[in-house]
């Protein structure tokens, strides 16, 4: 099996580094992390919208680095790259939200709160 | 941060001892004497025929798909061995220990039947593990490695030096739990282990250790194993081979390794956490101080559950292979054969709660998790009629492999109704943990082992260029088949009359019959076990009068039956272009399946590496020194794995080059040998006896095909 | 399914062998493969979310702290900047190699060496102040959950350190072969990663644990 490119370094995979795009990517997650860090730390919103808020952070900021950082788009050199993504998040969502769905019930079944216990939910 | 151990531990030799031998056990000793004496005799007879610089050079430090497949094999059948004794002493135990008396054998320390509680424990615990983990999973692993990149065109995995390094992390774990019989205890919690009697408090030997670190070699060295195959068919399809042209058991090889890429990180998670009550004191699964038993359960399952339709998938993918070639018709609704797999493994993550619905998180989530495990029933519901009617009006040959095959249907058929009673919650909460459940899931399982035993007779002459004896694997099927009768049958009755799982002791008399039939069971399994190593023995022996050419069946389909058996190392020698779904049939049709490549290319194939074995052995060792908490070994063997593995990054492999030249004098020289061969057999190397046009118009009334093979040739 | 048997075939046009056929592209191979190991690796922290998420209920922490007493978030802000400029200085060494400038490339790999030893080194201080408040992992099933989560990720920096430093040498020793270029875009991938990673974490685990 001969090798298709001879020249390493022209790469398509190497050429598609970019400066600009990998410093977006910082500006956008570090301002995004600021925001979140500063709302919490001042407590300045409700605690449910709080929380709605730095979720929101999170997700922006983790798309962010996902496009400017890691190239995730539908180019020809990416393609099986966000293909393996995309049928990962569902499975990502999926241990995580019917685990907790499942233990919620299961606690509000067999756990019932202290009152007066310092806890998070 | 380290618990505090309940017995002694010395910074030498952690808490091994030479009380953890069992040489007062009356069973384990005098098979470690035998297996002592096998393994001397082993070694003195490949020292004697010189045979030490062979295995190492062509099978320890291989980087071929096939070999390393090969061993994947011979590993996976070792192991159902070991399994099947397990099995064999668990239902003689029963049958000996039940009633309501003392009827124990006391020179064994028993006081029902002839094993005490915590032996019966380990033994089904090791059951389980090796089977699904150690027999099961190398078994298809090593026949997608092998079949894989044959379907697809290609000369190796995408990363050859991985796919070693997956087999040797396999076989560490084969080590571990082997020497766990000779030196100190396996778990006795279950193969899936319950919480909180694996914690150190209830569990203070090393049993438990053993058993993770197991379960966590396995889980590398497939995770390594899944990412190589999708790799290798997103990557490496030779032109012409586009996505709808893959054959059927790559398609299921595809979704059955999205499925143990996606979910063996959790098995690793879930056990790590376990270590980390175990080793460093922490509390996720305690039953107090904030922990959560069921935690663990979850965890595990969220494996568990996709891992048995990874198991599943590969099965249903080789059924795809062999009904088709033996009806010599292409498959039936090939599309939604492919969909349905990716149903199957889709769904297979929404199922999970199914295992232990009897938790108590109310009726919401039992819903949802009953009526999405209902859901599989449908897309296995389409295989099966896709199966059946690719046998409609087919041209069917009751050959071995195709009974094997059918045996699978009805397996499938029996497990699979069973299931869906099994997820119904109300029927669920009834037979929890009753052996009902046993037969269920064994019906599934063997019905992957009939696929397997299908596959490996299938498959057999394009690896070695001969068959097996196709009376001897008739035999073994109706044996093999009489044994599952007779065991899993009366199971499925003793389940409805109430006997749980795991009972070393079953204290109810009615039972009884019930053990006798099942005991009667086991030994025609014993015999089909023969029978099988006899099947070996013959074909060998008659090996010569079984040569095959490249389509060793006459009627096969995919792509693997254009190049020669047994298979040459580069695989092809031109790389194919590939035309249709169904290569090898459409150019048997067309007339092209004598046409060989007329102009060869350099050719660039990797170097074999003694490295893969050396870091899986050292994984074992990491393995043994954590079971034993020997630090200093654990911590060496770490840090040389990783330098070793700096290492072989420095050095690289450049591979080498075959010329063109070669290539075509190689070429040449695999052709004369396959066709000196079976030069005295019928032309074609099938039953029928000559080329056959499956489905063109004619086939029917041509002179040249459709011999019934009974007349062709005689059988065995 | 037979109309390709249907269809007269002229065997003088039929391609059998796929004579220009260039072989595989190794370095795709390599990062896709490498890429997939990443995904599985994202299961891995998954995995240890959801445990987390049933380990963080109040009865969870039994009676010992709960992340609200003992976070700092400009603490691990600071952290997070450390890591979010490490991984910019990874990708900045990563442009520099399209020119094939062995010291642009260097120079960026130090200085994310640097920036990534120093978000572990805060980790390390963070974790030393707080067993020294007695707050440890042995203490409830809760504080199991928050470490495991955090010190997987603390462990796969350590390994991507050591992973640059042999990169350094590989660079140094070889030059941009093939391999090289390869490992260098999987460890780019492998780094930036860690930092998406590091948003759930910092967000779910630090600043949600100190908010309730």
């Amino acid at each position: 099996m001969s090798h298709g490119h001879s020249n390493p370094l022209q790469h398509p995979e190497v050429q598609m580094a970019s400066r600009s795009s990998y410093l977006a990517g910082f500006v956008i997650a570090s301002l995004l992390m600021l925001a979140a860090t500063i709302l919490v730390s001042g407590q300045v919103l409700a605690p449910f919208a709080l929380l709605l808020t730095i979720m929101g952070c999170a997700g922006l900021a983790a798309i962010a680095q996902m496009y400017f950082l890691l190239h995730i788009d539908i180019s020809e050199h990416n393609i099986w790259n966000t293909v393996a993504l995309v049928m990962f998040i569902p499975l990502f969502v999926i241990t995580i939200g019917l685990t907790w769905w499942m233990f919620s019930q299961l606690y509000m079944r067999t756990m019932p709160m202290i009152p007066g216990m310092p806890g998070m939910h | 941060m380290l618990v505090n151990l309940p017995g002694p531990w010395s910074p030498f030799l952690g808490r091994l001892a030479l009380s953890e031998i069992p040489y007062t056990n009356p069973i384990l000793a005098p098979l470690f004497v035998v297996i002592v004496l096998a393994g001397i005799a082993l070694v003195a007879g490949i020292t004697y025929y010189g045979k030490w610089g062979y295995l190492w050079k062509e099978w320890f430090t291989t980087v071929d798909h096939k070999k390393l497949g090969i061993m994947y094999i011979i590993l996976g059948l070792i192991m159902l061995f070991r399994g099947f004794i397990d099995g064999l002493m668990m239902r003689t135990q029963q049958t000996l220990a039940v009633g309501s008396g003392h009827n124990g054998m006391p020179v064994m320390g028993a006081i029902h039947g002839y094993l005490a509680p915590f032996h019966f424990g380990q033994i089904y615990s090791a059951h389980g593990l090796i089977m699904i983990l150690l027999a099961a999973t190398p078994l298809l692993v090593g026949l997608m490695n092998i079949i894989v990149p044959l379907q697809i065109g290609a000369r190796d995995m995408a990363y050859p030096y991985l796919n070693a390094l997956g087999l040797w992390i396999t076989a560490a774990a084969v080590f571990l739990i082997m020497i766990s019989l000779f030196v100190g205890d396996f778990s006795h919690n279950g193969w899936f282990g319950y919480a909180p009697i694996f914690e150190l408090a209830y569990s203070p030997g090393v049993g438990v250790d053993y058993w993770i670190w197991t379960l966590e070699l396995v889980a590398l060295g497939t995770t390594l194993g899944s990412i190589n195959f999708l790799a290798t068919v997103v990557k490496m399809r030779a032109p012409g081979v586009t996505w709808t042209r893959l054959p059927v058991f790559t398609w299921t090889a595809v979704s059955a390794n999205i499925i143990a890429l996606t979910s063996f990180p959790c098995l690793q998670v879930a056990l790590a956490l376990v270590g980390a009550d175990r080793y460093l004191g922490t509390h996720f699964f305690t039953a107090g101080f904030g922990g959560n038993l069921m935690l663990y359960t979850n965890l595990f399952w969220l494996w568990g559950h996709p891992e048995v339709y990874f198991v599943i998938l590969p099965a249903f993918g080789m059924i795809s292979e062999v009904i088709p070639t033996f009806s010599e018709k292409p498959i039936f609704g090939y599309i939604t054969m492919v969909l349905a797999s990716f149903a199957i493994a889709g769904v297979s993550w929404i199922v999970w709660l199914h295992h232990f619905f009897t938790m108590g998180m109310g009726p919401y989530v039992s819903t949802e998790f009953s009526v999405a495990t209902m859901l599989v029933g449908i897309p296995t519901g389409v295989k099966v009629f896709n199966w059946t009617f690719t046998m409609y009006r087919g041209r069917l040959t009751f050959s071995s492999a195709m009974i094997w095959s059918i045996g699978a249907l009805f397996l499938l058929l029996i497990g699979g109704l069973t299931g869906m009673m099994l997820s119904i919650p109300a029927i669920n909460y009834m037979v929890h943990n009753s052996v009902f459940v046993v037969a269920h899931f064994h019906m599934m399982l063997l019905c992957i082992v009939y696929a397997v035993f299908s596959a490996i007779i299938f498959w057999f002459p394009k690896v070695f260029g001969f068959k097996l004896n196709e009376a001897w694997g008739k035999i073994m099927f109706w044996l093999f088949s009489a044994g599952t009768f007779l065991v899993f049958f009366p199971m499925f009755m003793l389940g409805f009359m109430g006997e749980t799982r795991r009972l070393d002791w079953p204290f109810n008399l009615q039972w009884a019959p019930w053990f006798d039939v099942q005991e009667v069971g086991i030994a025609v399994y014993v015999l089909s076990v023969l029978a099988f190593l006899w099947l070996i023995y013959v074909s060998i022996r008659d090996r010569a009068e079984n040569r095959v050419g490249a389509d060793a069946w006459g009627t096969s389909r995919s792509l693997e039956w254009i190049t020669d058996s047994p298979v040459p190392f580069y695989n092809f020698a031109m790389v194919p272009h590939v035309n249709h779904r169904d290569e090898a049939a459409w150019r048997r049709e067309n007339g092209f399946s004598d046409k060989r490549p007329e102009k060869f290319v350099d050719i660039h194939m990797p170097n074999n590496t003694p490295v893969a074995i050396i870091i899986g052995a050292l994984t074992f060792v990491v393995g043994f020194g954590l079971t034993w908490r020997i630090w200093w070994l654990t911590v060496l063997a770490l840090v040389v794995t990783v330098l070793v593995m700096i290492y072989r990054s420095g050095k690289g492999d450049p591979g080498y080059i075959i010329s063109a030249e070669e290539m075509a004098k190689m070429d040449r020289e695999s052709r004369q040998k396959m066709d000196d061969g079976h030069a005295h057999l019928p032309k074609g190397g099938g039953y029928t006896g000559g080329t056959v046009t499956a489905y063109s118009a004619g086939a029917g009334d041509s002179g040249s095909s459709g011999t019934p093979p009974g007349n062709s040739r005689p059988l065995s | 399914m037979s109309s390709a048997h249907d269809k007269p075939v002229n065997p003088d046009q039929v391609v059998l062998w796929s004579d220009d056929y260039e072989g595989h592209d190794v370095i795709s191979t390599r990062t896709f493969g490498f890429w997939m190991y990443i995904l599985s690796d994202g299961m891995l922290f998954a995995t240890l979310f959801a445990a987390y998420g049933v380990l963080s209920y109040s009865h969870s922490y039994y009676t010992g702290p709960t992340p609200a007493q003992f976070v700092a978030p400009w603490y691990t802000f600071i952290q997070t900047m450390a890591l979010f400029l490490s991984v910019l200085a990874y990708g900045f060494s990563m442009a520099s190699m399209k020119t094939g400038s062995k010291a642009g490339v260097i120079n960026g790999m130090i200085a994310s060496m640097v920036l990534g030893g120093v978000f572990l080194g805060l980790n390390i201080h963070d974790v030393l102040r707080m067993i020294s408040m007695g707050i440890t992992p042995e203490v409830s099933g809760g504080l199991s959950a928050f470490y495991a989560l955090t010190q997987v990720h603390a462990a796969h920096i350590f390994v991507g350190l050591i992973w640059m430093l042999v990169m350094l040498y590989q660079i140094l020793k070889k030059g941009f072969t093939e391999d090289v270029v390869g490992r260098l875009i999987s460890l780019r991938m492998f780094w930036q990663f860690q930092a998406v990673m590091w948003v759930f974490i910092y967000v779910f685990v630090y600043l949600w644990g100190y908010m309730s």
